[in-house]
């Protein structure tokens, strides 16, 4: 009682301290616009618990976008601007809490719309709580297309599905010289992983590889030697991983032990992070991953910062060297789907900017951000990027790229 | 090593048990039933519902604590159930989430289009029978072993069957099922979910007041000697712990279906397999109430230190070390706390610290 | 066969890590009769401190072990004493109740601390080793293979040569007839606790050697730990290193080499198994019958 009571007063002097501003703000510019009520967004995330990483990155591509539009003095509903809210309640990584407070927010909280929530299982548990109360929810961390497949109407995904997560790397090897032959795929056995992993033995084929090894493992494992041993010992040219990033570093530690030389290594999460790096220092170098976003991708965005302005954002904003990954750039993406359909329906109500979500086609920095039916993003492209020298760089699609592919990966004994 | 289970608790409970039979407060506990029922009869329209909503109707309740009070019946429920092997017969079971699954699943299948595809109601009817059925398969064997052991069996068996269904794709595999949204039902899964908690402590109520009870009692107090005086143990055992499963997969049952989706992480979720046994062991472990109080007050507490993301890390902290504390100064749970007068007294705090040990 | 001697090198070398998480916890639980759900979150805490040495004063981590062990010793003999001699003669879900929470306060504490970035001990020979006939043998996993029995083999020679650990004996055989004897029940219970500790911050330095950390990195070690003492037997150090081995082994043997079942089903067959081995021999592999 007493929090909501000074949260209550807190508010009301924010909004009142807005006011003011903005009638500064709009009495020097554009005469047109005015200032409305703030509009409030709901963002259920993994603060604490198992994935507090991922949830602290995902975090910092909302807020990216938060600084932003405030900046900007708002979203802009047909000539009036609202300042936004982004209220966030940490879901400690569990699916269960994340609900209660998916709908805490939108109905304590008055949260007009959601952003999802860090990881496939609490996405899949907060589209329902989205679906059931009739509010939009845009998420970019959840690339599990079960939680497309069900019909929901109100969940929009901007990323691309898991079954292109690797889909990108085995394209790029059938370019190379000498032809890798054949592939280990060692998947975690959640549902996301899973979806990546039938995706590349379903697809590998069709590019002339052979799938030599394929197994799952429990999620979060830490012990994965037994795992790369069985691959080592069908000498694979690719070895292909979809987990995360524990389970990443463990099988680069565990190849390097065994001296599992495999010509390319790609792993779908993981590499793109700092964190890998600095784990495995200069072992970490020629590894490839899929990635969403690179900060090389360069795409026409006709709002929001270009790739290299958000990259210079982000390293003010949270003032570091590290460029951000993608589980940043595609939660800011998230914020900005949204924010162009609340400006393209003109309307806060949640059913008219739910179609215009429907019928969104932007291109941003992160890419194009259009939906199919299902509501995920299938119409951008996957990049893979290679660590080179201790540093991330684009090597396809080619148009994109910054560097060539270093290939083939020299072996243990020879680095 | 193995020594039996210091006795402060249970004589607690012997001290306590002639009030439980006390015919007033059986008709003092009716009347609370009836008059809680009636007062969410007549609530119901002034809930967040969307009927509610489109009439404009004042708001007593609004759906974000729905859910909450919803979740706080299914834990009354999973903890008084919980009670029935592990406080009253004194087999602290670590394995009861294997029942939540089991029920869970058992409904989200049912109902599944591509699968069983049968109604709502019949796939709730199939909820509690499903984990009784395996309780009872189990329960044979694990029910031989006691203390420390039971315990980790019982863990074994509740991970060993997640894993399990993780594995297998007709049960949904690594992606999970996904039960269709029902609509506008806020309301009915929080009345389910209350009756389920009604049923579990009505039917902890009969137990405790029958011949079975008595017979679960003296199981936990002195195995042998029940058996000597004519305790057919066995019987005893499993049907306390296929009692219990069923109760738990009712629950589990109607969490499949109200939250529309579910997955290995969820149905077998350690968090809800310990959860359960603190409330009971937080509000007293042997008690008729004691599971109940300490379902509401622990999960209220957990739901409300959740959120409150700029003070994430420190409500967790705080959490724990109030558990701590709940432990040194309030040993024998709620109910043994609150129960005589006299208790709750500088002097008792005193002494509970003395007997702890400081 | 040659694939088949390694998974067995394998599960043998992490078995040692198995090993050294687990002695302690089995001490906590065979002397004190306490369940310590924050086994693991002590786990975490010796590998951040070992990771602490590491990247601030360039310290191996191996060199960092003995620093650890002590700090831990004294960090467990102080939480045995301030919070969990209070429950020692509670009911076993009191016990679990204090150290659940205890393990709430812990991790989260690691989490503001530390943050959830991924760490990692890298030492220059880290993915080293040595090969024979194609069997490949990491030195960092042989040397915590090394250290586990070191440490088992202490743990063994404190128990059963010096007074202390006779002490630590009696009290885990009879209490009250340690306490008639004079001995000084919170003392041993907390020296107890505090070589527990110990052990379980040298398991933490181990592991921040063969994977990254992070503050929930500990909760599994917790269930793994349950599971090496139960298999081993309760009570004695060198029925756990057996059990520590076995599960190893069991676990590595039957994520690979299992015809027919992928590695997902790992954890399946290794608690089954757990729960065979309880329902036809609850003392354990190697313990003696009651």
């Amino acid at each position: 009682m007493m929090g909501g009571t000074t949260r209550f007063t807190g508010v009301v002097s924010l909004a009142a301290v807005l006011v003011l501003a903005c009638g500064g703000a709009a009495g020097g510019g554009t005469a047109a616009t005015t200032t409305g009520e703030d509009l409030v967004i709901g963002a259920p995330m993994s603060l604490t618990g198992s994935q507090s990483k991922e949830g602290a990155l995902a975090r910092q591509g909302y807020d990216m976008w938060l600084q932003w539009i405030n900046q900007q003095g708002g979203i802009n509903v047909k000539g009036v601007k609202h300042k936004v809210q982004l209220k966030y309640e940490d879901d400690t990584s569990k699916a269960d809490i994340s609900a209660q407070l998916a709908q805490k927010l939108i109905t304590e909280e008055k949260a007009q719309f959601l952003l999802g929530p860090y990881g496939s299982a609490t996405t899949a548990s907060d589209a329902v709580v989205a679906e059931k109360n009739s509010i939009p929810m845009v998420e970019g961390n959840g690339a599990a297309q079960a939680i497309f497949n069900q019909g929901y109407k109100y969940v929009f995904g901007v990323l691309s599905p898991a079954n292109v997560y690797l889909s990108g790397v085995l394209d790029m090897a059938a370019t190379l010289r000498p032809k890798p032959a054949t592939v280990a795929m060692l998947a975690a056995d959640d549902n996301f992983s899973q979806e990546v992993a039938k995706a590349v033995v379903d697809y590998a084929p069709s590019k002339g590889f052979q799938v030599v090894y394929s197994d799952k493992y429990p999620n979060g494992s830490t012990n994965l030697s037994g795992l790369v041993a069985n691959a080592k010992a069908r000498n694979p040219d690719i070895v292909l991983n979809s987990g995360h990033l524990q389970e990443a570093i463990a099988i680069h530690k565990a190849a390097k032990d065994l001296k599992l030389d495999a010509k390319l290594s790609a792993y779908s999460v993981g590499p793109s992070t700092p964190d890998f790096i600095v784990a495995l220092g200069k072992d970490a170098n020629y590894v490839f991953d899929g990635s969403q976003w690179t900060p090389q991708v360069k795409s026409t965005a006709s709002f929001y910062l270009s790739s290299q302005d958000y990259v210079a954002a982000y390293k003010k904003q949270f003032n570091t060297q590290d460029d951000p990954d993608y589980h940043v750039a595609e939660s800011t993406a998230a914020c900005l789907a949204l924010q162009k359909a609340i400006e393209n329906s003109g309307s806060l109500k949640p059913d008219k900017v739910r179609d215009a979500l429907a019928a969104l086609n932007v291109s941003t920095f992160f890419g194009q951000i259009r939906f199919d039916s299902r509501g995920i993003n299938t119409f951008k492209p996957m990049v893979v990027e290679q660590i080179q020298d201790g540093k991330h760089h684009t090597v396809w699609p080619a148009n994109v790229a910054d560097a060539t592919p270093q290939y083939p990966t020299p072996s243990w004994s020879g680095r | 090593m193995s020594a039996a289970m210091p006795p402060p608790s249970s004589e607690t409970i012997l001290v306590e048990r002639p009030r439980l039979l006390d015919r007033r407060r059986l008709r003092r506990l009716l009347v609370l039933l009836l008059v809680l029922g009636a007062v969410l009869v007549l609530l119901a329209p002034l809930t967040a519902t969307d009927q509610a909503d489109s009439l404009g109707a004042p708001q007593l309740v609004d759906r974000s604590q729905i859910r909450i009070l919803t979740t706080v019946a299914m834990f009354v429920v999973m903890a008084s159930a919980w009670n029935l092997v592990g406080g009253l017969t004194g087999y602290s079971s670590f394995g009861n989430v294997a029942f939540f699954g089991l029920g869970a699943y058992t409904c989200a299948v049912a109902v599944d289009a591509h699968r069983l595809h049968l109604p709502m109601a019949a796939a709730i009817a199939l909820a509690p029978l499903v984990p009784a059925a395996f309780a009872a398969l189990v329960g044979l064997p694990l029910l031989r072993l006691r203390g420390h052991y039971f315990a980790i069996a019982t863990l074994g068996t509740a991970v060993a069957v997640g894993e399990v269904v993780k594995n297998v794709d007709y049960l949904g595999g690594a992606t999970g099922l996904f039960p269709p949204i029902l609509h506008r039902a806020d309301l009915l899964f929080l009345y389910l979910m209350v009756g389920a908690a009604l049923l579990a402590v009505l039917v902890s109520r009969l137990i405790l007041r029958s011949r079975f009870g008595y017979g679960l009692i003296a199981i936990r107090e002195n195995e042998e000697a029940a058996g000597v005086i004519g305790v057919n143990t066995t019987m005893y055992k499993v049907g306390a712990f296929a009692v219990a499963a069923a109760l738990t997969g009712l629950a589990g049952g109607l969490f499949a279906l109200w939250n529309s989706f579910i997955n290995q992480e969820l149905g077998f979720s350690l968090d809800f397999n310990i959860q359960m046994i603190l409330m009971a062991v937080l509000g007293g472990a042997g008690t008729l109430f004691g599971p109940v109080l300490g379902a509401i007050v622990l999960e209220l507490l957990i739901q409300n230190l959740a959120g409150r993301s700029d003070v994430a890390v420190y409500a967790q902290i705080g959490l724990g070390l109030l558990l701590a504390v709940t432990v040194i100064f309030v040993p024998r749970g709620i109910v043994a706390f609150f129960g005589g007068g006299s208790r709750l007294s500088v002097a008792h705090l005193r002494r509970s610290l003395r007997e702890t040990g400081v | 066969m040659q694939l088949f001697v390694q998974q067995v090198v394998l599960g043998l070398l992490i078995g040692g890590v198995y090993v050294a998480v687990a002695i302690g916890f089995s001490l906590v639980w065979g002397i004190l009769n306490i369940v310590n759900l924050a086994h693991g979150a002590l786990v975490i805490v010796g590998a951040y401190l070992t990771w602490l040495l590491f990247a601030r004063a360039r310290i191996d981590p191996f060199a960092a072990l003995p620093i650890v062990a002590v700090a831990l010793f004294a960090f467990g003999y102080a939480l045995q004493r301030a919070l969990i001699n209070r429950v020692i003669r509670a009911p076993l879900f009191f016990t679990l109740l204090l150290t659940f929470g205890v393990n709430l306060v812990i991790v989260n504490a690691l989490l503001v601390i530390f943050k959830s970035d991924f760490r990692s001990v890298t030492p220059s020979y880290s993915g080293s080793g040595f090969g024979v006939a194609g069997v490949q043998v990491p030195y960092i996993r042989l040397g915590a293979l090394g250290v586990a029995v070191a440490v088992a083999a202490g743990v063994g020679g404190l128990l059963n040569r010096t007074r202390t650990g006779a002490a630590i004996q009696a009290v885990g055989a009879d209490r009250e007839a340690a306490r008639l004897v004079g001995i000084d029940l919170r003392h041993v219970y907390a020296l107890t606790f505090a070589v527990a500790a110990a052990c379980a911050g040298v398991a933490g330095g181990l592991i921040s050697t063969i994977q990254a950390i992070t503050p929930t990195a500990g909760e599994p070690y917790t269930l793994q730990a349950f599971v090496v003492v139960v298999l081993g037997g309760l009570g004695r150090v060198g029925a756990t290193v057996v059990g520590g081995l076995v599960f190893g082994l069991v676990e590595t043997l039957g994520q690979t080499m299992v015809p027919g079942l992928g590695a997902g089903w790992a954890n399946a067959i290794a608690f089954a198994i757990l729960v065979l081995v309880l329902i036809v021999r609850p003392q354990g592999l190697m313990g003696r019958v009651a």
